[in-house]
């Protein structure tokens, strides 16, 4: 009669390896941890629960640092008006840098010192020029390279929306830091997405404003923004509406109150809505000194130009338009609606990428599905010729069949994991399971070399034996450990999913299988079975 | 059936100088490759796209006519700095360009002239640079972890640098081997390396443990220390081989790199455990102790 009591190990290996079968195979015990949602492209079609990354799913990853300069240890004024006086001075001062592009934060819990960031290329020098011309300190601010953490969130967070809203599902975006935190950079994973796709969607800011083009005197023009994404609280589909002109591509916005209050105030102030004002726009034909236009732009490139409504200059005149707050923002096209549409419910990207300065990584899903199986084979065909060997040298069942169950339990258990978390497996993964395959079985063939070498005449003999081999496992266990720890922690490519399934599997091989497989070993060899 | 044995060595025939000198030749060799390499190309080892930058498409030829290596330089503005086929992927092309050149017109380029875009990697110079900091750092920290790891197993100065000392033979011997094979240092094989430091102690801690801490002679240790070491090192090379041939067949590139980094160090890790290593171990064993 087996004891359980002392066979502990080999019940819970047993038990692990049906766990794990069970995340593998049942269907919906997919992932515990991370938010991927079970009917995303990559995930489906397989008859397992494991994720895959894109080198095995096929799609696009772009990694880049954000444009920007950050000043740190700057004192701003704790009044918003004044803050915003210093940011108009900073961004007057650079050249291409509109105010939108300079941000001011002041200290929280988790900054220690006030902030200015701006989001262009600009060098320090000429940034330190615009801090001093702001009555700034430039002297004592330090200026660096790269965001703050808060923006980097709020990229992230915008970038997220934007995937997500563009249908791409099974989308990640993430920040990878390097360690020592010097370097931060934003990563984009979209799934069965092209090159240029993912480019557009990280390189435009999708900043919309409505612009007054509106007469200063009798013969020039000017431009006013007069709405920004910040003034708007809820957006529409974007439509066709019938109008005066026939069918007009239009996106239904309704303001935010301070937004509807000062857009009305704007309007009356530059004549909208006298008779000068209704319909009367001709952009960019008309002639300065009499043109009344509201143009919408995005990333400041012109999408749709129209004249003041009728209605809508009597609903403003009335103070209806001041209740109400909803606007209708037109374009010239039904997919720039569509773009503008996104770009507001996303929110504006506080500052774009800059793709020359990281990577970028592409695969055809039609090959990367080639991968899948290739790369599966491969591992099979190495742990095929793993038995071969061990077969070949003991030629006794009794060492070599346990042998290779123990290790591929090993294995089996490492998936069951990845499935549970929700790991994304990449190629380097699989070298990363083939890996534990191999040490694996060269720890199984130092227990079974020891226990071995006389007959083992009982339990206590064979305990003394089995603790001198676990002293060598456990010093080979240490040195790949601590060989492979550099990996988890630098972020250097795929490789610390490679570094973590290594370190992975030899903690489960120590702590549990090698063990395991002693107690079997033991089972099968100590004379009093 | 055949089987596979380990083979007894009588290690009496020969001196210490004589085991000790194949490996610290080839060792010395690889040294020179190394520093020759470094005086020629800038670098001890040639940098894959990884650590240079650059650009590399993968393209799959449509038509005939652009199925051929002159064919697929002529479809770029760029000049490709570099054009193979692979061979187990018919009409397959890698071109690769070097650092600036833009990734998105590349592939258009490519598309227009009738090519699929099968994958694209493209790094930036800087990303480059950072990489190789990276991956220079991790191999050093994990070699100098591995080595106070040994050190404090094994307590004593000469077995434990014998360890340390084959270790680095494991890892240099592999990157000459890999310069001459016209293997580039890559993501992958960095991480070929770094396991080769934690694979390739296990054999020199198995056979130093047993010829330290076991009862029986030093020769009787040594036998079996190497029936168990030999076997473990020769499973996993099989292991290592196959998967580098398999994956040469499927055409999967990093697997196929990582194989073969590992092959070259494994076999050097047999030279070096039962050379390098058995024959510091004797000497200390035999004379260093007594002094």
């Amino acid at each position: 009669m087996v004891d359980i009591r002392s066979n502990w190990r080999v019940v819970l290996l047993v038990v692990l390896v049906v766990g794990s079968l069970g995340a593998l195979f049942v269907p919906g015990a997919g992932p515990v941890v991370g938010s991927a949602p079970a009917d995303n492209a990559t995930a489906g079609g397989g008859p397992t629960n494991l994720q895959y990354g894109l080198q095995l799913s096929g799609g696009t990853r772009v990694r880049a640092p954000v444009v920007g300069l950050t000043a740190e240890n700057v004192t701003l004024p704790s009044d918003a008006s004044e803050r915003s006086t210093i940011a108009t001075t900073i961004a007057d001062d650079l050249d291409n840098v509109s105010s939108a592009d300079v941000r001011l934060r002041l200290a929280d819990s988790n900054t220690s010192a006030d902030t200015v960031e701006v989001f262009a290329n600009v060098t320090p020098t000429q940034f330190r020029g615009a801090l001093d011309a702001a009555g700034l300190d430039a002297d004592s601010a330090t200026v660096r390279q790269g965001v703050t953490a808060a923006t980097r969130d709020e990229i992230v967070e915008t970038l997220s929306n934007k995937v997500n809203s563009l249908g791409f599902s099974g989308a990640q975006v993430s920040v990878q830091s390097t360690v020592g935190g010097d370097a931060h950079y934003v990563v984009v994973e979209v799934p069965n997405a092209d090159l240029s796709e993912v480019r557009d969607l990280v390189n435009s800011r999708g900043q919309v404003a409505v612009l007054a083009y509106h007469p200063v005197n009798a013969s020039a023009q000017t431009n006013d923004t007069v709405l920004t994404n910040d003034d708007i609280r809820r957006v529409s589909d974007a439509r066709m509406q019938e109008g005066t002109f026939g069918s007009v591509p239009v996106v239904p916005i309704t303001l935010t109150e301070e937004g509807g209050a000062s857009f009305a105030e704007a309007m009356q102030r530059y004549g909208y809505t006298s008779s000068a004002g209704i319909s009367n726009c001709q952009y960019p034909n008309g002639t300065p000194g009499d043109e009344y236009c509201l143009i919408t732009t995005r990333d400041s490139e012109v999408v749709g130009t129209y004249g003041m409504g009728e209605t809508l200059a009597s609903s403003i005149e009335r103070g209806d338009f001041q209740t109400t707050n909803s606007f209708v923002l037109q374009t010239n096209s039904m997919s720039e609606a569509r773009q503008i549409a996104i770009d507001l419910r996303a929110g504006a990207l506080p500052a774009s990428l800059d793709i020359e300065s990281g990577d970028v990584y592409q695969i055809d899903a039609s090959l990367a599905e080639r991968f899948k199986p290739l790369s599966f084979l491969t591992g099979l065909i190495a742990a095929l010729a793993v038995s071969l060997v061990v077969y070949l040298r003991y030629g006794r069942a009794k060492i070599a069949v346990p042998m290779l169950v123990t290790a591929l339990s090993e294995v089996v258990i490492l998936l069951g994991f990845s499935s549970l978390a929700g790991l994304s497996l990449n190629l380097s993964h699989i070298a990363g399971f083939i890996a534990v395959i191999g040490t694996g079985v060269d720890d199984l063939v130092i227990i079974a070399d020891e226990v071995t070498t006389e007959a083992v005449s009982s339990d206590r003999v064979f305990q003394s034996r089995f603790r001198k081999a676990f002293w060598i496992i456990g010093g080979a266990a240490a040195t790949t450990i601590v060989a492979m720890s550099p990996l988890a922690v630098l972020s250097l490519g795929d490789l610390r999913g490679f570094a973590i399934v290594t370190i992975l599997g030899v903690l489960v091989g120590v702590l549990l299988t090698r063990p395991a497989y002693g107690d079997i070993l033991r089972y099968l060899l100590t004379d009093d079975n | 059936m055949p089987s596979f044995d380990v083979p007894e060595v009588d290690f009496t025939r020969y001196s210490n100088r004589q085991l000790a000198g194949v490996p610290l030749a080839v060792l010395a060799l690889a040294l020179l490759v190394l520093a020759a390499w470094y005086v020629l190309n800038g670098t001890p080892v040639s940098l894959g796209l990884e650590f240079t930058g650059g650009t590399e498409l993968t393209i799959h030829a449509t038509s005939a006519q652009a199925a051929s290596q002159d064919a697929v330089r002529q479809a770029f503005s760029t000049p490709a700095s570099a054009v193979r086929s692979i061979p187990s992927r018919p009409d397959t092309y890698v071109a690769t360009f070097s650092s600036g050149a833009d990734a998105s017109a590349l592939q258009s380029q490519a598309r227009s002239a009738g090519y699929e875009v099968v994958s694209t990697t493209s790094t930036s110079a800087t990303f480059g640079a950072q990489s190789q900091r990276f991956a220079l750092l991790g191999l050093l920290g994990s070699f100098v972890g591995m080595a106070i790891i040994v050190f404090v197993l094994f307590r004593t100065a000469v077995p434990s640098g014998a360890v340390v000392l084959s270790a680095f033979g494991d890892i240099a011997i592999p990157v000459a081997l890999m310069n001459v094979f016209g293997i580039e240092l890559s993501l992958g094989t960095v991480a070929a390396l770094l396991m080769l430091i934690g694979y390739s102690v296990d054999s020199d801690i198995l056979l130093t443990n047993h010829v330290l801490r076991r009862s029986g002679s030093f020769y009787e240790s040594v036998d079996r220390a190497m029936k168990t070491g030999v076997t473990m090192t020769v499973t996993s090379l099989v292991a290592m081989a196959v998967m580098a041939v398999v994956a040469y067949a499927f055409g999967i590139e990093l697997l196929t790199s990582i194989g073969l980094v590992l092959v070259f160090g494994l076999a050097t890790d047999l030279m070096n455990t039962y050379m390098l290593n058995l024959s510091l171990l004797r000497w200390y064993k035999f004379e260093g102790v007594s002094r």
